[in-house]
């Protein structure tokens, strides 16, 4: 199966990176503190720029070749060592990479290295582009990657043959194939909504691309496509992050994103465009390829403030879409309608189940602030650990059986684990009203994995299994009610660390096991702030109508903390104070900081006085201060 | 007269004996354990071909994602591939490739020429089906007849008797075009995706598909009709299916869950012929030589066996840690 994730080499990076050479990933955490002025937070925006490529191209080992295209760029971003650079080009070129992960490092090599590189070195980064035939892959991040960098490099090199290009089009061809797909893209993705939405690591294989048609394309329309495309996925990162933390569901994540929420690449980006959260180490490992290009780029600031600023709980609203269904679907691609609820001290964030992706999903959770997140495990959730080849059949155009075992050797080790955390399921439907979530399993008889996990962080306080049913915890300053709806086991677990090498240990979290068909878990969070102990949270919990029945298919009456009389049936809409949820009236965005109509083509970025409307039917980008 | 060299190198097969071989031997087949998009590939995958002496080279692109290759019989050295990119197309033997698709095509899972009308080659999508009609320049989809939904497509055969007559195998089950792709209409309904279909060398009239969901069908009427065979489990997937070109009554079908499976009576009874093979037999493709009747299981990521008493004993003939996609079999009368 070709869906990959970060690439091996990234890892190997990650495992010898200079940690010292790493300022802000040792500092303290950022205090998140609003930087009122331009100029500052611009300053501060070229410093974090800096501070990437000055730890990058340190890792050059002297009177040695630079053997890693990322060395290469920063040092070609910095302006230094063109002649060591060039070198280097020419002997990695001699082995062009197979695929997006290689296209689009070597177009930011190329592009810096004008008038830097040797003429020698541009030809044998001109000639890698003839000889091996590139890989496409198969998932929308690949696409993007993959279809930027060939408009850039056929842009880079017009009016050339078929014969000079691996794909044997003409340069116009080829500009002409990527210019198609990259509009057909951003079309879906700002009419019916992002495929691989709110990623925790794939958020680099969209922003990066974008970044580089804003900085580089010379047709003025992708260049500003390019900058909308990248002013929208940052928003939609802003909105969905506590302090930085990208938090609630994602289309894909991994076995370290979903538990560790701060340690992803997302954090790179939010540390890089708006200095509230310090950066993973080695910067995310992709973050040098935004680095190299980022001075072409100026953060907005009603982005900013939605990251940094913000005086109240908020709602938002979104509609999203799967990966492609070749099979067992009515639809190629289903809608998947998330919502995100934030407060100072914790979010709640959720799809209604099943699969945006059939591997790395992650459909719900409760994810608590902390001062410094780093090395916290600061959520809470359950799902159905899925295997399936029916499951996998349906997103990937490969035969019925060898992807459950062989996705585990292609970075994807918890796949077939039936303790893992990572991933949806067919057979959930999670309801969210404000910090209320209902999820509700129906699994069927002879379903690999006949079991809902639970997930209960080490990072947890005064956890207690109460007699009403409920398990009551504190994280950070959220209390947080439990309660699965079948039987359960709580113990402890050797949890899978990476999605690559599937290594397990035992960190001190624990797997709410719970082995029945018709399952269900309700989650209610509140903010210590709210009461006047821990006690007091808890009795008001118990007191919280609850009626619930698991056959012949699960249902829940509940009245939430807020006082929402909820009805959640698994396979039927869930109704709220007597009306039916009908998320056929969601729109693209709704909530307070992001707007935009389904079909629209058309997003407003609001914060206070600030707007920005990112119109691709026009191509503009409209700013405006309101009056108070 | 070109045409009378391609029916001939079909059809002779069926008269083959001990002698030289009539056929070519092209394998699709990525060796790439631990590769994913995005790092090094320090192995062979791609097109390989069988030698004199039993061995396999490699040619044209190293590339990882080929399923199927196409070989126009008026001249080997125009070849169309199925690839994870779309078709690729070569005029040369494999030296050089031009990406006949665009963005809009993905993950083609069988590319196929028309004997009879070797400029028409059917193109077997995720999302339908695709027919160049001038040698893989242009790729119109032709999928007037198809559901909108369940048109996923595994494999395209066409009937050597007749051009433009052509059987599609898609998720919801088994489409016959008999105007060249003009109209599909369904001949058999799937619940899950049939994997393969084949023609018998020896009466064209006789089909065999193999399903997902339905074990292994038989036609005797030229494909219009379809019934399953009772001797075959369907609780687990079929991947493709086989004739021995030697031998009138053998047929031979491979899977992941079941092995080999065989028969020599034409389908009336059918054993498993798995003793030799590794022990999870996971066989990913089977391929009958047309000449001979040696019967070959890729085991996945494991390697290519060889059978010559039609799968009672297993050699190990090489391509070890391969992924086999394809057996293709060309007539060398087209050489």
């Amino acid at each position: 199966m070709k869906a990959p994730t970060l690439c091996l080499s990234i890892l190997a990076l990650l495992a010898v990176a200079t940690l010292s050479a790493q300022p802000s990933f040792l500092a303290p955490a950022p205090s998140g503190a609003v930087v009122e002025q331009a100029d500052l937070r611009r300053a501060a925006y070229e410093a974090r720029i800096a501070e990437v490529l000055a730890w990058r191209a340190s890792l050059a080992k002297p009177g040695e070749l630079l053997g890693d295209m990322a060395i290469i760029a920063a040092k070609l971003a910095r302006h230094e060592d063109a002649d060591l650079c060039s070198r280097s080009v020419i002997e990695l070129m001699k082995e062009p990479g197979s695929g997006p992960f290689w296209m689009f490092p070597a177009v930011n090599v190329a592009f810096l290295g004008r008038g830097q590189l040797t003429p020698a070195a541009q030809q044998a980064i001109r000639d890698a582009w003839r000889k091996g035939m590139q890989i496409r892959g198969d998932t929308e991040n690949h696409w993007a990657m993959y279809y930027t960098s060939l408009y850039l490099m056929s842009q880079l090199y017009p009016d050339e043959p078929g014969a000079s290009w691996y794909t044997g089009k003409s340069s116009a061809e080829n500009l002409a194939e990527a210019r198609d797909y990259l509009i057909h893209w951003m079309d879906l993705a700002t009419t019916v909504g992002q495929g691989e939405f709110n990623p925790t690591h794939y958020i680099g294989e969209y922003a990066i691309p974008m970044l580089y048609l804003a900085v580089w394309a010379q047709d003025p329309a992708m260049r500003i496509r390019g900058q909308m495309k990248l002013d929208w996925l940052l928003a939609d990162l802003a909105e969905n992050t506590l302090n930085g933390v990208l938090h609630g569901a994602n289309a894909r994540t991994d076995d370290t994103s979903v538990i560790e929420r701060w340690n992803a690449l997302a954090s790179f980006f939010s540390w890089i465009a708006f200095g509230n959260t310090p950066p993973p180490a080695a910067y995310g490992g992709w973050g040098t390829y935004f680095a190299t290009a980022a001075q072409g780029y100026q953060v907005p600031e009603v982005i900013y403030r939605i990251a940094v600023d913000r005086d109240g709980d908020y709602l938002q609203r979104d509609l999203k879409r799967t990966r492609r269904r070749w099979r067992n679907s009515d639809v190629l691609m289903a809608p998947i309608y998330k919502q995100n609820y934030t407060r100072r001290d914790y979010a709640v964030g959720s799809y209604q189940g099943g699969m945006a992706d059939p591997i790395q999903t992650h459909v719900w959770d409760v994810t608590w602030a902390m001062p410094d997140p780093r090395g916290v495990h600061n959520t809470m959730f359950s799902m159905h650990p899925v295997s399936s080849g029916y499951d996998m059949q349906t997103y990937f155009t490969e035969l019925p059986d060898q992807m459950t075992k062989g996705v585990t050797k292609e970075g994807k080790a918890s796949y077939d684990s039936p303790d893992k955390f990572l991933g949806g399921s067919r057979f959930e439907q999670v309801f969210q009203d404000l910090d209320t979530v209902i999820a509700l399993y129906d699994i069927p008889a002879g379903t690999r994995f006949p079991h809902v996990n639970g997930f209960f962080s080490k990072d947890l306080v005064n956890l207690t299994v109460d007699p009403s049913g409920w398990i009551f915890a504190q994280g950070g300053r959220a209390y947080l009610a439990y309660r699965p709806l079948a039987g359960f086991e709580l113990k402890s677990i050797a949890r899978i660390q990476s999605s690559w090498t599937g290594e397990r240990a035992d960190t001190g979290d624990k797997i709410l096991y719970s082995p029945h068909l018709k399952n269900g878990t309700i989650v209610q969070a509140a903010s210590m702030d709210e009461f006047k102990d821990f006690a007091a949270f808890q009795a008001a919990i118990r007191a919280l109508p609850l009626e619930f029945k698991l056959e012949p298919v699960p249902t829940v009456r509940f009245t939430t903390l807020r006082g929402k009389a909820v009805v959640c049936t698994y396979g039927v809409a869930p109704v709220v104070n007597g009306q039916p949820v009908d998320f056929t009236k969601w729109k693209l965005f709704e909530g307070p900081y992001l707007n935009a109509e389904k079909g629209s083509r058309k997003l407003t970025l609001t914060h206070g006085r600030l707007e920005r409307v990112l119109d691709f039917n026009t191509l503009t980008i409209t700013d405006r201060v309101h009056p108070n | 007269m070109t045409r009378i060299k391609i029916l001939l190198g079909l059809l002779l097969p069926a008269l083959a004996g001990a002698a030289a071989p009539k056929h070519d031997l092209y394998v699709v087949a990525a060796i790439n354990n631990g590769f994913v998009v995005g790092s090094k590939m320090v192995t062979l995958s791609g097109l390989f071909q069988r030698g004199a002496d039993d061995t396999y080279s490699h040619f044209g692109l190293n590339f990882p994602y080929l399923t199927s290759l196409a070989v126009d019989p008026r001249d080997p050295k125009v070849l169309y591939a199925a690839s994870i990119n779309g078709v690729l197309c070569t005029t040369d033997g494999g030296q050089t490739w031009r990406i006949g698709t665009g963005w809009d095509m993905t993950e083609p899972k069988d590319v196929v020429l028309d004997p009879n009308a070797p400029d028409h080659i059917y193109l077997a999508l995720p999302d339908g089906l695709a027919v160049s009609a001038d040698r893989g320049r242009t790729w119109p989809r032709r999928e007037n007849g198809l559901p909108e939904r369940g048109k996923y497509t595994q494999a395209v055969r066409v009937d050597r008797t007749r051009a433009g007559r052509v059987f599609a195998a898609c998720e919801s089950g088994i489409y016959l075009t008999e105007d060249g792709a003009g109209y599909w209409r369904r001949v058999f309904a799937s619940t899950a995706t049939v994997t393969d279909l084949r023609q018998s060398p020896h009466d064209p009239g006789l089909w065999l598909a193999t399903t997902q969901s339905d074990g292994a069908l038989v036609s005797r009427d030229g494909g219009l009709t379809w019934k399953k065979f009772a001797g075959v489990l369907s609780a687990e997937a079929h991947y493709n299916v086989c004739f021995d070109a030697t031998n009138p009554r053998r047929f031979a079908i491979g899977g992941w869950t079941y092995g080999v499976l065989v028969t020599e009576d034409g389908g009336e009874t059918w054993t498993a012929r798995n003793a030799g093979l590794p022990a999870e037999h996971c066989v990913f493709r089977i391929g009958l030589d047309p000449d001979s009747g040696r019967l070959y299981a890729a085991v996945y990521k494991d390697a290519l066996f060889a059978s010559d008493d039609f799968g009672r004993t297993w050699r190990k003939e090489g391509l070890e840690g391969s992924v086999v996609y394809n057996f293709i079999f060309v007539p060398k009368t087209a050489n």
